[in-house]
């Protein structure tokens, strides 16, 4: 048998051993690349729920509630429905330093045909939008027309299909880019379609007219800020031109998200810390008690001719070789608990969240297993180093 | 003969966490005005396909002269459960509805650890055979 496969055979021999030492490993991994893979996810989602409202000023209706619907419509995808007189954005666009205004409708559908929860409706001007438009154009070129819509990819209507709201048929012609926010449960239409929808949702007893009695609402104007005019300043001004309204900093309404985001690190980055540590330290317990029974193996193989080099170098080749495995098994398991159930985590965690490319979970997936690897030949070398200080004769005649 | 039992004691227990789960913590979606979604009748389909997997592993067990005929039932099983939810019977049209988001990955996980736990239970009934 060539001394290659010494550690190979080795290993076999004793499976409960491999086993045990495996299934640490694994659990080192898992704990580590889930840890990870979540954090970036949460990352991404915030980044790209930044990167989608590309808007610095939200107006939203004077409603203590509206902001807060506004904010779990964002975050969690909840239907919400508020409205302000359409005349805001008129007023929106005199006030100075005001470069883009883009007004927007929502509408919560009945219970949807398809499932048990309301489906949210937007309801954009495609002339005036500068949010989602770009967004869409990625997956549609064309200007969305008559009772088209352009839905989240979470929902998942083909394009070709039909969706009834309020018994008004709609023609799906686009499915958007996942986002990893709750716009992604969204469906979007121009302001034609969804006068079209407010209509029939008034037909059907779900009314949006104003105390005033004035049926001609939107429901949010996204303003971008000319350059060189202090965002707050404008905002203090539409704050006092636009009655009724409150405007409001669009990065306020990730500050929530992004606390919870940075608790969320915090916690999984000491949770990762401890088992890391607590992994090394049985690691090396449990290296220095497979060496002190193996011992007489060893002095036998040192008295056969195998150079303490060899020996280290045998000891390193069984850890590395159960690190690489339990590390790979870790990494598998927690792909599987955790890529097949993105949309229930983002449920649960109420925030945004994104799953990052392909490139980015193999880079975090080949640094858990080489980390994992590193950790364990560490935690062998400590007890590769003893072994080597004692004779091999003084050990076979003391019969330990 | 010792081995070849492992891998139908592991697909019993797994089709038992399917059957059971599809109608409590695997389930499909609660409809607050009591109806019934299509997702209900893929839960429903999920007991029976769980449940025939179940009862073939168990016959696995105990009638050993057909253990590899069994193991090649139980795959293509496992292959009728990963079609039931999605594909065969449709769910819900939002991908946050709990039986996209649970239901249909976790039984989806489980019926293919069973069929992989089916294709080594075959390979060792097809090598003690020999």
């Amino acid at each position: 048998m060539g001394a290659s496969r010494l550690p190979v055979k080795n290993l076999i021999r004793r499976p409960g051993r491999t086993a045990a030492l495996v299934l640490l490993t694994a659990f080192l991994a898992l704990s580590v690349f889930g840890g990870s893979v979540v954090v970036r996810s949460l990352q991404s989602g915030l980044d790209s729920l930044q990167a989608r409202l590309g808007a610095d000023i939200v107006v939203l209706p004077g409603s203590a509630r509206s902001k807060v619907d506004f904010q779990q419509l964002l975050l969690q995808g909840t239907a919400g429905a508020f409205y302000m007189d359409a005349d805001a954005l008129e007023k929106v666009n005199e006030v100075e330093g005001v470069a883009h205004a883009a007004p927007q409708t929502f509408l919560a559908s009945l219970k949807a045909d398809c499932c048990a929860v309301k489906v949210q409706v937007i309801g954009i001007d495609p002339e005036a939008d500068f949010t989602v438009r770009p967004w869409i154009e990625k997956s549609y070129a064309r200007t969305l027309s008559d009772m088209d819509l352009a839905v989240g990819c979470k929902v998942t209507a083909n394009v070709g299909e039909s969706l009834k709201i309020y018994d008004q048929n709609c023609h799906v012609v686009a499915k958007l880019a996942e986002t990893g926010t709750g716009l992604d449960t969204a469906v979007y239409c121009d302001m034609a379609t969804m006068k079209k929808l407010l209509a029939a949702a008034e037909a059907k007893g779900v009314s949006h007219k104003l105390e005033s009695g004035n049926s001609d609402v939107i429901s949010a104007i996204y303003v971008k800020v000319k350059n060189g005019y202090d965002i707050d300043q404008v905002m203090a001004k539409l704050n006092s031109h636009v009655r009724k309204t409150a405007a409001v900093r669009a990065r306020s309404l990730f500050t929530g998200a992004a606390d919870s985001l940075a608790g969320i690190s915090r916690t999984v980055a000491l949770l990762a810390g401890a088992v890391w540590v607590l992994a090394f330290v049985i690691l090396l317990i449990a290296f220095a008690m497979m060496i002190a029974e193996r011992r007489r193996e060893f002095a036998v193989l040192r008295l056969l001719g195998t150079s303490q080099r060899g020996l280290s170098g045998l000891i390193l080749a069984e850890t590395a070789l159960c690190s690489l495995a339990g590390s790979v098994l870790g990494v598998g398991v927690a792909a599987m608990l955790i890529f097949p159930f993105t949309a229930l985590i983002e449920s649960k965690l109420n925030l945004p969240y994104l799953t990052p490319g392909a490139g980015t979970i193999l880079a975090l997936a080949i640094a858990t297993v080489a980390v994992t690897v590193l950790i364990g030949a560490l935690a062998s070398l400590y007890a590769a180093r003893r072994l080597s200080r004692t004779d091999p004769g003084t050990t076979l005649r003391e019969g330990a | 003969m010792k081995k070849a039992i492992l891998p139908a004691i592991i697909i019993f227990v797994l089709a038992l966490v399917v059957a059971v789960g599809s109608q409590t913590f695997l389930g499909a979606c609660v409809h607050e005005d009591g109806s019934f979604g299509a997702c209900h009748w893929a839960s429903r389909a999920l007991l029976g396909v769980g449940g025939l997997l179940a009862a073939l592993a168990l016959a696995a067990l105990v009638v050993p002269s057909a253990r590899l005929g069994l193991y090649i039932a139980m795959a293509l099983t496992c292959v009728l459960g990963i079609l039931t939810p999605g594909t065969l019977i449709a769910l819900c049209q939002m991908a946050t509805m709990r039986c996209r988001a649970l239901m249909q990955p976790a039984t989806t996980i489980l019926f293919a650890l069973s069929l992989a736990a089916s294709a080594v239970g075959a390979w060792l009934s097809c090598r003690e055979a020999r």
